[in-house]
């Protein structure tokens, strides 16, 4: 394994569901590579969006450590959480996100605000094929440049790692492919740990590592020798 | 079911619902509380001058014989004249007793509040003015001694009354009646003391007739014609019922505009936050007609408990807030208050039926769609680029701006509403304020730079020229003539008071600055308010008798100068000569405080005393700030709140996204912020205007004999900004708590 960058360490996280806790993930263990292409796979309801969301700094875990580029993130303050999304995590959501009000570029330049040195905007839409739309709303764009976008904008901030919940989950497979592509393409080119939750397991081949997730708990974590590319997966 | 739904949807949008309800209930609270105020007022008065039979025509002259009397009953239009004698007494050492020797008692009969009706035959009798006779610890039965022109006699008090002329006490010198100093008395004609000198001063006509068949009746042998409608007790009355009614109905209309706004922007997104769940309803089987119902019932229900709120509290609450002051200045037998007029109804079913209008309006374009479209999500709304992104300030501007100029410009009605509350607040606060500030200055302009002397005597008719000159001695006095007089420019009339100068410095002449000016001592000097309401100028020339006696005279203006409550002509004593009158003064000016007893002097008048009356005549006005204070600052907290979270909701998605990806709360607060910030400094200074055209407006309702001198103080600004962009402030931080515990994954979950 290349440098290990996230670990899990017995992370639990329960909810208080009125009369009794629900155990969203009960005691989750494991450790993923700088550069890796991860794939958590699992059923609705498995604990994959809480585990996304204790990883992104938007959630809090009940117990355990969460250890990101050799810091617990665990019990951090809502300021120091803030940070550590500001600095390592790169959301891409499933509905996009982008501020409707914002231009593409403008959404891309936002990172402006968050962190001191963003890649330059341009730069990055140029990354993933959207020059052209530079100055198009959200609402002019279609769902997948929209998606390309949002993972632009993930990007400009050169963060540690891309998070990126169903990015496809909105989208016909063929756009699906070329944003998974842009994805894989991310991680291979540019070394970003690229961690995408997902109940579709036919992506599971293009993955360097495959963590399974049911009912809150782990049921296997798999390396793949041989990651396909994208485009070789049977969709 | 679906009311189940109305009452949590309502429970969801609490703020919004519960603005409503507030502004249609402030709305008709405050129409039907100074509506039932002002219209009792008026009823009141109404009531008493028909019992009273308040004479409608008032012809003063100084002999008003049988003959003539005939000659104007026989005119058409006249139903029924009545001759009396009225004369100044003195009682109780300087108190004034203004008598009315009546030779009939069928026109502007007295109200008998205790004792025996009037009697006409009773030589002995006299009717005493209750609240003098109160103030004054005078019981009926008791015995009045009192001398006219040097001339004792006593009268037995028989009754106290109210009498339909004096529900404004205009005898004393300053604007507050001073009930233990002034008060009035109703006799028969029998009980005047030297019968073979009584002749009639004045005429009351009832009836509809033309001054100039009257004048043709009397052979033009009177001084002075005047309408009931001027009368100096019944029009400063009507002016104050016509102040308050202004106000009544200015205010509900400002919250009336607030709750349709509200009411708008509140169920056009409602109902377009709800078009997937009305898609559903249709494709259940629901009618149109019953979810339109659904919708246009949230309207309906709210303005109507609104309104019925408004209309029970209203005239409970408003007309008693006013009845102390009122009741201290005014002197009506009865005080009513109007609080149940089928006006009100009407106002508040129009209210109703508004905003259940507006409701309808609000949902009736999604409502008409097919289910199979409602269903769909809504086609995002069309951006286009504006003129000012092209420039190359807009790059210039950062993040911050931009979205705050485009979320701004893409809710074109909520930034309009968000301007117009915080104009709507500074304009109230501004004029709160401003009348506050100008009653003050008045005060400090008439009691501190105009009037600078410490006691006035007025003087008998009778006095004599060497007493004139040993109380002048004695108190280092300056004596003035004044008048009161009738002016004439064209076609228009105004009643004023003319002031005759010899060397006075007591009293200073000052232009609308409040600075001092000296008058040119050739021709005379008018008051500004006597230039408006005539409109004459300088140069030009103007006609004027004094009451009392009908010749007229024609002068040329030579300078206007401005006083705050005195309307009229100055003039000094070389002038006033010339016209062939006799100096002879009619008050004596002193800086020092007089309190002896002099021979000839009628009654003194203290400016310490004066002001004290003033700062109760104005107790009303701040009962009138406190409300506006308060209402600006509902109005302002309302209006903001609620667009803050109707943004709030709209952006929230977007927030959560920029929380995601790591933008400090503090960052969130600031971007919510700069948008109010903005409204509130454009609202702000379109409010300042505002506040102060609404200041005019309100003083301008004050009577023709005040000139209010309205300005924007330093110290207002100060605070209306403080306040204004406090409550912005206050109102964007009740969010920055709701930034703070924004749910990222719950915000960012789905989309609807």
């Amino acid at each position: 394994m290349k440098r290990e960058i996230i670990r899990f360490q017995n992370v639990t996280r329960e909810y208080d569901a009125g009369n009794h806790v629900l155990k969203a993930l009960d005691n989750v263990s494991f450790a993923i590579g700088e550069g890796e292409f991860v794939v958590i796979l699992g059923p609705s309801g498995a604990g994959k969006s809480t585990l996304l969301n204790l990883l992104g700094g938007m959630d809090y875990a009940t117990s355990g450590e969460i250890i990101v580029n050799d810091k617990n993130i665990v019990g951090l303050s809502d300021d120091k959480l803030t940070e550590y999304r500001a600095e390592h995590v790169g959301f891409v959501f499933q509905f996009y996100n982008l501020i409707p009000t914002l231009t593409a570029l403008e959404n891309i330049a936002l990172t402006k605000k968050i962190v001191k040195n963003p890649i330059d905007a341009k730069e990055v839409l140029e990354l993933v094929d959207l020059s052209d739309h530079a100055n198009q709303f959200p609402a002019q764009l279609s769902g997948g440049e929209q998606q390309r976008v949002s993972i632009a904008r993930a990007v400009a901030k050169n963060p540690t790692m891309l998070l990126c919940d169903e990015p496809t989950g909105a989208l016909d497979s063929e756009t699906g492919v070329i944003v998974l592509e842009m994805l894989q393409k991310l991680c291979r080119v540019r070394g970003k740990t690229v961690i995408i939750v997902t109940h579709n397991s036919v992506l599971s081949e293009a993955a360097d590592r495959v963590i399974r997730i049911k009912n809150g708990k782990i049921r296997e974590v798999s390396k793949n020798p041989a990651p396909k590319a994208i485009r070789e997966v049977s969709w | 079911m679906l009311t189940r739904k109305m009452f949590r949807d309502m429970g969801c949008h609490k703020s919004q619902f519960i603005s409503i309800f507030l502004m249609a209930f402030l709305a008709i609270f405050i129409y039907t509380g100074v509506g039932g105020e002002w219209r009792g007022l008026q009823k009141s008065v109404d009531e008493y001058y028909e019992t009273s039979n308040l004479a409608d025509i008032f012809v003063y002259g100084n002999n008003i014989t049988k003959e003539q009397e005939m000659a104007v009953l026989n005119l058409e239009g006249v139903t029924d004249v009545a001759r009396r004698m009225e004369l100044s007494a003195t009682i109780l050492n300087e108190k004034t007793l203004y008598l009315y020797f009546v030779e009939d008692d069928n026109i502007s009969k007295p109200y008998i509040a205790a004792g025996s009706t009037f009697d006409l035959n009773d030589t002995e009798g006299l009717w005493l003015d209750k609240r003098f006779a109160d103030s004054n610890g005078i019981k009926v039965g008791d015995t009045i001694n009192a001398t006219v022109s040097g001339l004792k006699f006593s009268k037995t008090v028989r009754g106290l009354i109210y009498f339909p002329e004096q529900v404004y006490e205009s005898g004393s010198d300053s604007m507050q009646p001073d009930f233990s100093k002034f008060g009035y008395a109703y006799l028969s004609y029998k009980a005047f003391p030297v019968p073979d000198y009584l002749t009639y001063s004045t005429l009351l006509i009832k009836g509809d007739v033309q001054e100039g068949a009257v004048a043709e009746a009397l052979d033009n042998q009177y001084s002075v014609y005047l309408e009931k409608k001027d009368h100096a007790s019944v029009s400063m009355f009507q002016n104050e019922v016509s102040q308050h009614k202004m106000m009544g109905d200015i205010f509900p209309v400002v919250f009336l505009l607030i709750a349709l706004l509200t009411m708008m922007t509140t169920m056009t997104r409602l109902v377009s936050n709800q078009r997937i769940q009305i898609g559903t309803l249709k494709a259940l089987g629901f009618k149109k007609g019953a979810i339109t119902w659904h919708y246009v019932a949230y309207g309906f229900a709210l303005s109507l408990f609104g309104a019925v709120l408004g209309l029970i509290l209203g005239p409970l609450i408003i007309p008693r807030l006013f009845l102390p002051s009122m009741s201290s200045f005014y002197t009506i037998p009865k005080w009513q208050i109007a609080s149940n007029e089928p006006v009100y109804y009407a106002v508040s079913i129009a209210l109703v039926l508004l905003c259940t209008a507006v409701s309808f309006l609000a949902c009736r374009r999604h409502l008409s769609e097919t289910p199979a479209d409602t269903l769909r999500p809504k086609a995002p709304k069309a951006i286009r680029h504006g003129l000012f992104e092209r420039t190359r300030l807009w790059v210039k501007i950062g993040f911050n701006a931009q979205w705050n100029i485009r979320d701004a410009t893409r809710n074109k009605i909520r930034s309009f509403m968000a301007i117009v509350g915080v104009f709507g607040c500074t304009t109230l606060i501004v004029c709160a304020l401003s009348m506050n500030d100008a009653m003050n200055d008045l005060k400090k302009w008439q009691y501190e730079t105009v009037n600078i002397y410490e006691s006035k005597l007025q003087l008998d008719s009778t006095i004599t020229d060497e007493q004139i000159q040993n109380i002048m001695t004695d108190v280092s006095g300056e004596a003035i003539i004044e008048e009161s007089i009738e002016i004439r420019y064209k076609s228009n009339k105004k009643t004023g008071t003319l002031r005759v100068t010899d060397g006075t410095t007591l009293i200073v002449p000052t232009d609308y600055r409040m600075n001092p000016i000296i008058l040119p001592t050739k021709g005379v000097s008018i008051t500004g308010k006597v230039s408006e309401a005539l409109g004459v100028k300088k140069g030009e020339v103007l006609e004027w008798h004094i009451y009392g006696d009908s010749d007229w005279h024609e002068s040329v203006v030579s300078a206007i100068y401005r006083e705050p409550v005195n309307q009229g002509i100055t003039m000094n004593r070389e002038q006033f000569e010339k016209y062939g009158f006799k100096w002879k003064p009619t008050a004596i000016l002193s800086a020092r405080t007089v309190s002896g007893k002099y021979d000839g002097v009628e009654s003194i008048t203290l400016t310490s005393e004066s002001i004290k009356g003033w700062d109760e005549l104005t107790e009303a006005v701040f009962i009138m700030v406190y409300l506006l204070i308060v209402a600006a600052a509902i109005l302002s907290v309302v209006v903001l709140y609620n667009l803050g979270l109707l943004s709030f909701t709209e952006m929230e998605r977007s927030l959560a996204t920029l929380k995601v990806m790591g933008l400090k709360s503090g960052n969130l607060r600031n971007l919510l912020l700069t948008q109010n910030l903005w409204f509130s400094v454009i609202g702000f200074a379109f409010g300042i205007p505002g506040g102060l055209k609404l200041t005019e407006i309100i003083c301008s309702y004050s009577g023709e004999s005040f000139d209010f001198p309205i300005s924007s103080h330093p110290r207002t600004l100060l605070i209306s900004f403080v306040f204004t962009f406090g409550l912005s402030i206050i109102v964007n931080l009740m969010f920055s708590s709701k930034i703070r515990r924004l749910n990222m994954v719950e915000a960012l979950k789905a989309m609807e």
